[in-house]
């Protein structure tokens, strides 16, 4: 299995290869470059070819792309035409803190919220609770981010006026009692994303319990426990819910998946200056440099994040070996 | 059971360490809240964190008081670089330069406290002010502005507005070309004295050293840290930056040791984050706040409570429809101005924007120098389009407007950012359908695609805007429809509008070379190169604790005018 | 994008039959729940279908003297900030969706996921190894901001092209009633679907491989092709069906969030992502809600609904 992992990292540099050869050949196929957006509305073509000149911008695509590649295996990513002075990678990292931070807590809430939904549900099955819940959630799904948070601000933020209308100020605020005990409290700009980010989730994680719980209570070591007269909690805490938990490993790199997705929108409609927004911005601006630093990351990420749950899958159901298979 | 159990416990701590670094970051957090260690921001030393009423660095301070605005962050801070309003709001406050603007919009002198210009008009001598300092106690001399024009117009620092700003100095494009290692056109005659000499007498020469272009800059902080200096900035302007953290706020301050005496104003505090302006200024977070077309209903409500902190500004910019006038149908006059004859920007104003714009009266906003008051655009009206069109030398066949050619497709271009056409450009598609019988069609791009097409001169028709750089006819009439400005996308000639701008360059008598201006103005409105749209306004709500704010035509230094009592 | 997850699971009874859909059908139509989930998709699609004919007024129809007005007799649900009905640009939008998706699926799932998905799982070897390669360089790209930046690089030059295509060929019309932009669309969207679709495709081909049937007819020196179609096929076939259902939901829902962000359909032409743009904002939406909740109502009622009916094929193909 070693070996299988390390095989499947040495694929990470190719993929990045393949990837950022593809996007810097799109980025630089449309018309437009990040030059003239840089420049304003007084736009001196002479000056512009020259600094185009300057910074590389003129000569074919692979001398660019080597160019760049030489570059980034040294650790630099550039410069971005956005915002003058600041390397990418100091732009980037703070910005990808802060939307890692949004989404682990996010990440932890989904599952947090969604294991007992499921075990709920399990355990109710056949009555009206189970569909109910189920339905619910699935329906939470349904909503498409940009639904949800116009009504959400408005409630919370216009109406009742507790929240924030978006912005970022931090994971925790400290209330201090007497001047001595500090108490964290997360920071009430996070409720809002965090329940965009969170809503469409619980379906998901909820249902694979949800179906795993009914088989476990199918299986014959938890008739034996009923039949031993364990109390039904015992039942439930000792051996329904800690069976049931495996398959949710496999999930998680889905639900991540989920959560960087739903970034590019949350961070836009609330002005969170986290990753997400930043790419879009880089996007509509051209900023080469920042476009292909912001891919590296998200490749980065999506292969980790694949090759999670390939290792997972082998973990939780023995008859995946993983490295053993045809691939 | 046992291989289930070791997953379990796989499992279990996957989620602690997911717990346990939701809380170690949060606690690094805490920790380090006030230092803000590792963060790419630009902390200046010296002054104690947050608050805001407590006493800065300098103890003779005289200001109070904090205002909170929203912002975005700057492009950069580097005034030589700087393009952008955004990047121009912060740099006219920390940086300086000889001349600045007021904000009556008359040009006034800054660093300098004496100008002499030569009777041709070509040879501009300046005193320096022995009062002016940079924020690190430095005094600025002659030698200093020397250094900064030389580096603003120097090849490897790449300003694209160098040439437009600082051109008109004998040897600056020599300088910018690389074919010179210095400015021949400047002189340090003495420590407090500059001499400038033009190529030709401009009268708009001093209107262009008010942009940060000319600022003066700190030639031993650039030299000593190249890369970074511009997050920290050692300005000689009213503020300095005290605090920078990209995307989440900037920190001014006041400098006490400001040559026109230290601002009332003691702190600045813009948010670079968060949504709904209105909201926050309403939940008290914000001091400032802009309204937005949902909202201006209810401040306009006299009963309302946002109703008498509710100012309308007008503003210099100008939105407009360009026609190419070399590619068909717009190569013929009639055909544009039925494309303007058959628009009612009146009502459109009035009905999709809630009349939080003004319908243009000119391509000169008022306030400008030349500007009058009476309508001289082409009117709404029907009738008179479907005759201009009428007499154009196309035909319409299924609504299209057929040339020698065969049919021709009319495009507008416009940059799109979010999935919404502009909802002004809808109706106008609208009345063109309804009133000319023309079908148009609508293409967005994103902002690089639109200004690489608008450069390259393709696009056919398409809607733009201008934003006044400074307060001369000459920015925008003779930059954007001389026949030989690198910046008439319109492919726009008309030799009577060029003799009228050639002559405005150089005339000495002011009321004289408006005249020119105005008549160039209204000869290229009766072309019909371009439809003024509308002026733009900034319409604000301001706290009532705040004192002195106002909303300028153009960005000029205006933090130093404002008092927060609290 | 990334909602292959709900069939990751394989079924227990992969093997159905040509003979077994009915069975599979008579099981869904006592499902209550997916009968109104595909009623719903199908009032929904339907109006979107026959909207030129059923819609009270077209898509871009303005009247600037009755604009941003709520409920009424003319205006069932309202008009926009240009006069228009809410109504009808919802019921074009949906026609919008329907375009997308059916093409998406059709060209991306349907066609080029499950014959490279086949062929991967069946061929093995390089084959294999070059398909599901290229396959995880596409799942490994963020496909938002790719999307956007295809949009970006390539709609202008198709525009073009499909314009000479226009001026030197009898068509017409083609870029004014959206050809090129759906073109563009449709393309960028398959190039991400197609990958779901032939991983699950070939893990169960896989699977089948290994079964006596197909050795059997290995054995016996049938072709290649006649193996394929007789035996792998109808093997996979109820994988198909599901990839299908529940491609079209996520597809439908890449399709809005892409056109929110102006990819897709230029305006005035009507989708679900304008019109949720229009309507967003806090403020806009306190102002006039009916801006947003006509088509996020539809639209949320649309994916749910899909969600809805591929649990319940699920179901119904398991057995149960």
């Amino acid at each position: 299995m070693g070996a299988y992992v390390i095989r499947r990292l040495l694929w990470l540099p190719v993929v990045l290869l393949v990837v950022t050869f593809f996007t810097f050949t799109i980025a630089r196929f449309g018309p437009g470059d990040p030059v003239s957006v840089a420049a304003g509305q007084i736009r001196d073509p002479e000056v512009l070819a020259q600094i185009r000149a300057d910074r590389g911008l003129d000569g074919t695509i692979v001398e660019q792309y080597q160019r760049w590649l030489f570059d980034a295996v040294r650790g630099d990513f550039g410069e971005s035409f956005q915002q003058r002075g600041f390397t990418v990678s100091e732009i980037i990292f703070p910005k990808m803190w802060i939307s890692a931070q949004l989404g682990m807590l996010a990440l932890v809430i989904v599952f947090g919220v969604g294991i007992p939904l499921g075990l709920l549900a399990a355990r109710l099955s056949g009555t009206w609770v189970d569909p109910f819940v189920i339905g619910t959630l699935l329906f939470l799904q349904a909503i498409p981010v940009l639904v949800v948070i116009p009504p959400l601000l408005w409630l919370f933020a216009v109406q009742y006026d507790i929240l924030p209308v978006g912005g970022w100020d931090g994971l925790f605020d400290i209330w201090w009692i007497g001047g001595v005990i500090a108490i964290p409290i997360p920071d009430p700009h996070l409720y809002i994303p965090l329940l965009a980010f969170t809503l469409p989730g619980f379906a998901g994680v909820a249902r694979l319990t949800r179906i795993t719980a009914l088989e476990v209570q199918r299986e014959d070591y938890i008739r034996t426990a009923r039949a031993k007269g364990l109390p039904e909690s015992a039942v439930a805490f000792r051996h329904v819910l800690p069976n049931s938990l495996l398959p949710l490993v496999t999930v998680v790199a889905f639900a991540l998946a989920g959560v960087v997705e739903g970034a590019f929108f949350v961070e836009t409609l609330l002005g969170i200056p986290g990753i997400g927004r930043f790419t879009f911005e880089a996007v509509v601006s051209r900023d080469y440099d920042a476009i292909l630093a912001t891919t590296v990351v998200f490749s980065v990420l999506f292969v980790l994040m694949n090759l999670a749950a390939d290792l997972t899958y082998g973990l939780v159901d023995p008859r995946v070996r993983v490295g053993a298979t045809r691939s | 059971m046992s291989g289930q159990n070791r997953l379990l416990a796989i499992l279990l701590g996957v989620l602690a360490v997911l717990v346990l670094l939701v809380g170690g970051l949060s606690a690094v957090l805490l920790v380090g809240g006030g230092s803000d260690d590792g963060s790419p921001s630009g902390v200046r030393s010296g002054t104690s964190d947050g608050g805001g009423s407590g006493d800065g660095g300098d103890g003779s301070s005289s200001a109070t008081g904090r205002l909170r605005l929203s912002g975005t962050d700057p492009v950069t801070l580097d005034p030589h670089l700087a393009t952008d309003a955004s990047s121009a709001e912060y740099i006219v406050e920390i940086f300086s330069g000889l001349v600045t603007i007021t904000p009556d919009l008359e040009i006034a002198l800054d660093l300098a406290e004496a100008l002499d210009v030569s009777a041709d008009g070509t040879v501009y001598t300046f005193t320096l002010r022995d009062d002016a300092f940079f924020h690190s106690g430095r005094r600025v001399t002659a030698e200093d502005v020397a250094y900064s024009i030389n580096r603003a117009t120097s090849r490897e620092l790449q300003s694209p507005v160098a040439r437009a700003y600082l051109g008109d100095i004998v040897g600056a494009r020599e300088h910018l070309a690389g074919q010179a290692d210095s400015v021949s056109g400047v002189e340090v005659i003495d420590d407090r004295t500059i001499r400038f000499t033009l190529d030709a007498p401009k009268p708009f020469f001093l209107a262009k050293l008010t942009y940060p272009t000319a600022f003066v800059v700190d030639q031993q902080q650039i030299e000593s840290n190249p890369r970074n200096w511009t997050r920290n900035p050692n300005g000689t302007g009213p503020y300095r930056l005290q605090e920078w953290r990209l995307g989440e706020r900037i920190v001014l301050e006041s400098n006490a040791r400001f040559y026109l005496g230290e601002p009332p104003l003691k702190e600045v505090l813009y948010a670079l984050s968060g949504g709904s302006a209105l909201t926050r200024f309403e939940n008290d977070d914000l001091d400032v706040a802009s309204i937005s077309i949902n909202d201006v209903d209810r401040a306009r409500d006299p009963s309302s409570d946002l109703n008498p902190l509710y100012a309308v500004w007008p503003q210099f910019t100008i939105s407009y429809l360009a026609f190419n006038t070399a590619k068909p149908p717009f190569d013929d006059v009639n055909v544009r101005r039925a494309f303007g004859l058959s628009i009612d920007r009146a009502k459109i104003a009035a009905v999709t924007f809630n009349s939080m714009i003004a319908p243009a009266t000119g391509i000169l906003a008022p306030g400008l120098p030349g500007y009058t008051a009476d309508d001289k655009t082409l009117p709404f009206d029907p009738d008179a389009a479907r005759a201009a069109l009428a007499d154009s030398k196309y035909t319409i066949q299924d609504g299209r407007l057929v040339g020698p050619d065969g049919p021709l497709t009319i495009v507008i271009t416009e940059v799109g950012a979010g999935a919404e056409a502009a909802i002004d450009t809808q109706a106008f598609l609208e009345q063109w359908r309804t009133e000319l019988g023309l079908d148009v069609e609508i293409r967005q791009t994103d902002f690089a695609t639109y200004l690489a097409e608008q450069d390259a001169g393709e696009l056919q028709m398409f809607n733009g805007g201008w934003i006044m750089d400074y307060p001369d006819p000459e920015d925008i009439l003779d930059l954007k429809f001389h026949s030989g400005s690198q910046l008439n996308d319109l492919s726009y000639a008309n030799p009577q509008v060029d003799a009228f701008l050639e002559a405005a360059r150089t005339e000495q008598d002011p009321e004289l070379r408006l005249q020119q201006y105005r008549d160039a103005e209204q000869l290229i409105i009766d072309d019909a190169a371009w439809l003024p749209l509308y002026f733009s306004q900034a319409h604000v709500v301001v706290n009532p604790a705040v004192t002195g704010w106002f909303e300028p035509q153009m960005v000029i230094p205006r933090l130093r005018f404002v008092e927060v009592n609290r | 994008m990334t909602s292959q997850a709900g069939v990751a699971e394989a079924p227990r009874s992969p093997v159905v039959g040509r003979s077994e859909w009915a069975v599979t059908w008579e099981r869904l139509r006592r499902k209550r729940l997916a009968m109104i989930s595909l009623v719903l998709i199908a009032i929904i699609y339907g109006g979107g279908l026959f909207a030129p004919l059923l819609s009270p007024y077209t898509y871009n129809e303005q009247n600037l003297d009755r604009a941003l007005e709520g409920s009424s007799a003319d205006h069932l649900f309202g008009t926009d900030r240009l006069g228009r009905d809410v109504l009808s640009r919802a019921m074009y939008s949906a026609r919008t969706t329907l375009i997308v998706t059916a093409a998406v699926v059709l060209s991306g799932s349907l066609i080029i996921g499950n014959t490279l998905g086949l062929l991967a799982g069946y061929r093995g070897g390089w084959v294999d190894n070059v398909i599901m390669r290229v396959g995880d360089i596409f799942s490994s790209l963020p496909g938002l901001p790719m999307l956007i930046l295809i949009n970006a690089a390539f709609a202008p030059r198709v525009t073009d092209l499909v314009r000479q295509v226009e001026d030197n060929t009898p068509l017409s019309g083609l870029v004014s009633s959206g050809f090129a932009s759906y073109l563009i669309l449709f393309v960028a969207l398959s190039l991400f679907f197609w990958v779901g679709t032939a991983r699950v495709i070939r893990a169960q081909v896989l699977q089948l491989r290994e079964r006596e049937f197909i050795m059997a007819a290995e054995s016996l020196g049938a072709s290649q092709r006649r193996i394929i179609f007789r035996h792998v096929l109808p093997g996979v076939s109820f994988l198909i069906v599901l990839q299908v259902s529940s491609g079209l939901g996520s597809v439908a829902g890449s399709e809005i969030l892409l056109s929110w962000f102006g990819v897709g359909v230029q305006p005035p032409a009507a989708s679900f992502g304008a019109m949720l743009f229009e309507g967003s904002g806090a403020r806009t939406f306190q102002a006039h809600p009916n801006l947003l909740l006509v088509p996020g109502v539809i639209v949320t009622l649309l994916l749910f609904s899909f969600a809805l009916l591929g649990d319940a094929l699920n179901d119904a193909m398991r057995g149960r």
